[in-house]
């Protein structure tokens, strides 16, 4: 798996064990309940309800921790204070100087926050505990075309050339002292006719790639099988489907909440 | 003709080639011949959008009647960067290998015994679980080898296969591709540079150049063409040689010029003992 | 829909995860590089040009839903409709024959950044409580210290970033439909748009 970009890791786990489809159904269920209630705590309920159990039951929660905090850290801070203190209007809190913290404007923040960790935490999540080839796989057999399955594996493989060339490229710019250093114009003039060659070449590739893929049936008509067989617990499918009505039942109390 | 170009590619080609036959085609570059690999496989009129003009068969299918997805089936073709053939969607070599045949709908057992007896075929066993973007250049391609082969196909055909390769990676290829022959029968056509395993392995060699066919025979009588020599295609150390000894005088103007080592060896034991 | 069909040949099966690939990796380096700009959609338009509208569109959902599989950005995800219609648009301007002249692709390129941040904007009010906790926040603190609300604030910090980079990546997809060789170019379903394609002789 070191060879695609993915976040899988192998890990004995019970999650990890769980066919994709259960883990997604898990997954749209949290991301869906943190959209769509309406109000600060929903979201936060959510992430230590659901998704701290799932994460210490997948023994990801320290990864998935650091994961996210580099990246809703830097939103949390910019919501907070912006929205924060910015807020036209409202009822003032606490005043620093000219600015003061409105109300309204934390309750945003915090709304907005809890958001951000939700669709980030549950992403991460999923991507964490699933394997993309096995998840494919298991949409092909209920019905995604094979051709969409194809693109987001294939991609996942190809990433880390396109890093690995893209890096080159940044060596090279830092060789000539042009990564931070130097200003914009100089860094932008430098970049570009190094991405250019870069886009042409894979370009190319992809004649040969359709060629080889044609090679090997791919636009075969009618219904294409798998080799692997992904296994599942027989308890499974009764899960997912209270989840799918959970996700349902979801909607419809957001639905009545907003009306209130 | 290809698209934008202002001469064709190929002329006034006609070509007869019998099942179980290994062939060889040599010649310099841009002589046409990907695009004469392409037409036998049915890439042209296909895949290529220009004109084609002529008839062209393969097993018995006309190319221009029969659909590409069925054309592949028959005529299997392998090309020279082996990482552009591997899918980019399987993550062992075993899955790699049934890509093809999950395409084709084959039910799970059938594509187990399949991908096992096709392992077994090209020697990569040992390559099973691997991932196959971790592999050298060599195994890469016995991969894609394998991954066609499982299909079944009544023709390979093979575009400069180890071109991209070294030492090593070429002599497992050529290897590989020498057993198909001997165990399964196989009608192939290789394209090809290096020319001292053209000799040993071809049964049969064509040349060409500027898109049309030089000569078409075996590979002691083809590879030894001065033309052939002089359009840039090469010759085979051992030619070299003995053209060398025949331009100093020392080669008699009636004995053939060798192409493979054995020929050499023989050769030069004849001028020693004056025979 | 024949036509759809002719769209999604191999080639462009193919061709779409490489435009990904290429999203990802430029998007990435001129992140490293301290460039503010984005350029993740290179790939996207460069599909919508080549192959149509509806490939250009299933690039950019697929590429930003990839960005948030993988784990590489999960904030991404959100945006995968801003980034199909990315991809739609370039394929309509190219039908239109926007992509011919170099003036016309950066105009393209300005009108796909200024429908881009329009319908960024309620996106990123909803999820991510109208900031992008970078650099063009400051944006966003001007317009709301003047008292515009949430929406109008991130549209304008979207303003003053996409139709710029959005004109800079047409720019450089039309100089590279420029430069392919014309028996390559061939190879597209939509090759027309981009150049006159001479008869052979």
């Amino acid at each position: 798996m070191a060879e695609a970009f993915s976040l899988y890791t192998g890990q004995e786990s019970l999650i990890h064990k769980l066919h994709p489809l259960t883990k997604l159904t898990l997954a749209a269920f949290m991301l869906v309940g943190s959209l769509a209630l309406p109000g600060p705590w929903p979201t936060y309920i959510l992430f230590i309800a659901v998704l701290v159990p799932l994460a210490l039951l997948a023994r990801v929660f320290p990864r998935l921790l650091s994961l996210a905090w580099r990246v809703v850290l830097p939103f949390a801070i910019s919501v907070f204070l912006i929205q924060g203190f910015l807020w036209p209007g409202g009822t003032p809190l606490v005043a620093i100087g000219p600015l003061s913290l409105k109300r309204e404007g934390l309750l945003f923040a915090v709304t907005s926050v809890g958001r951000i960790l939700m669709v980030v935490t549950s992403f991460l999540w999923f991507a964490l505990t699933t394997r993309p080839d096995l998840l494919m796989t298991s949409l092909v057999q209920r019905g995604l075309p094979s051709n969409l399955a194809y693109i987001i594996v294939a991609t996942i493989q190809i990433i880390p050339r396109f890093q690995q060339r893209a890096s080159t490229i940044l060596d090279a710019q830092r060789a000539r002292g042009l990564e931070t250093g130097g200003n914009l114009l100089q860094r932008a003039r430098g970049v570009l006719p190094l991405v250019v060659p870069l886009i042409l070449s894979s370009l190319v590739d992809v004649e040969e790639r359709a060629l080889a893929v044609e090679a090997r049936a791919f636009s075969h008509p009618g219904k294409k099988t798998s080799f692997i067989e992904i296994a599942e617990s027989g308890w499974e499918p009764l899960l997912r489907w209270v989840v799918i009505i959970a996700i349902a039942a979801l909607i419809g109390l957001s639905i009545w909440l907003r009306t209130l | 003709m290809y698209p934008g170009a202002r001469l064709p590619a190929l002329r006034d080609i006609s070509l007869d080639i019998p099942e179980g036959q290994f062939y060889a085609v040599v010649g310099p570059n841009q002589a046409g011949k990907s695009t004469l690999a392409y037409a036998m496989a049915g890439y042209i009129p296909h895949f290529y959008r220009g004109r084609l003009e002529g008839k062209v068969t393969v097993a018995g299918l006309d190319t221009r009647a029969t659909p590409l997805h069925e054309l592949v089936l028959t005529a299997g073709l392998i090309f020279q960067n082996p990482f552009n053939q591997i899918s980019g969607t399987k993550f062992t070599v075993r899955e790699e290998i049934a890509f093809g045949l999950e395409n084709l709908g084959m039910p799970r057992g059938e594509m187990r015994t399949r991908v096992d007896e096709t392992m077994e075929l090209v020697g990569i066993n040992h390559l099973a679980d691997r991932s196959p973007l971790a592999l050298s250049g060599g195994e890469m391609q016995r991969v894609a080898i394998a991954s066609i082969l499982a299909m079944k196909p009544k023709v390979l055909i093979l575009d400069e296969p180890t071109s991209q390769l070294d030492p090593i990676g070429s002599r497992e290829v050529f290897s590989a591709v020498r057993s198909l022959i001997s165990s399964e029968k196989m009608t192939v056509v290789m394209i090809e540079h290096k020319l001292e395993w053209v000799a040993v392995f071809a049964d049969y060699v064509i040349a060409m150049v500027d898109g049309q066919i030089l000569a078409n025979g075996s590979p002691s009588s083809v590879l030894t063409l001065d033309t052939l020599q002089m359009a840039g295609a090469g010759q085979t150390r051992y030619t070299r040689a003995a053209r060398r000894a025949r331009d100093l005088g020392s080669w008699p103007d009636q004995h053939e010029l060798p192409v493979t080592l054995e020929e050499a060896e023989e050769a030069f034991r004849r001028l020693k003992t004056g025979a | 829909m024949a036509e759809l069909k002719e769209d999604f040949s191999t080639t462009t099966w193919v061709m779409i995860p490489v435009a990904i690939a290429i999203n990802i990796a430029i998007g990435q380096l001129i992140f490293a590089l301290k460039i503010p700009l984005y350029l993740d959609s290179i790939g996207t338009v460069l599909v919508g040009i080549l192959a149509g509208p509806w490939a250009g569109a299933l690039t950019g959902l697929l590429s930003n839903l990839i960005w948030g599989l993988t784990g590489l950005n999960v904030t991404y995800a959100p945006f995968a409709a801003v980034a199909a219609v990315i991809g739609l648009l370039a394929g309509l301007f190219s039908e239109a024959g926007w992509i011919r002249a170099w003036w016309k692709a950066i105009l393209s390129g300005v009108i796909t950044g200024l429908v881009a941040a329009a319908i960024s904007a309620p996106i990123s009010a909803y999820v991510f409580g109208g900031v992008t906790g970078g650099g063009t926040d400051v944006i966003v603190a001007i317009f709301r210290s003047f008292g515009f609300g949430v929406l109008p604030a991130s549209f304008a910090q979207g303003v003053s970033s996409d139709p710029l980079d959005k004109a800079i990546t047409f720019l450089v997809v039309y100089l590279i439909v420029q430069a392919l060789p014309l028996r390559f170019l061939a190879r597209f379903p939509r090759s027309e748009n981009v150049r006159e394609e001479p008869e052979p002789a």
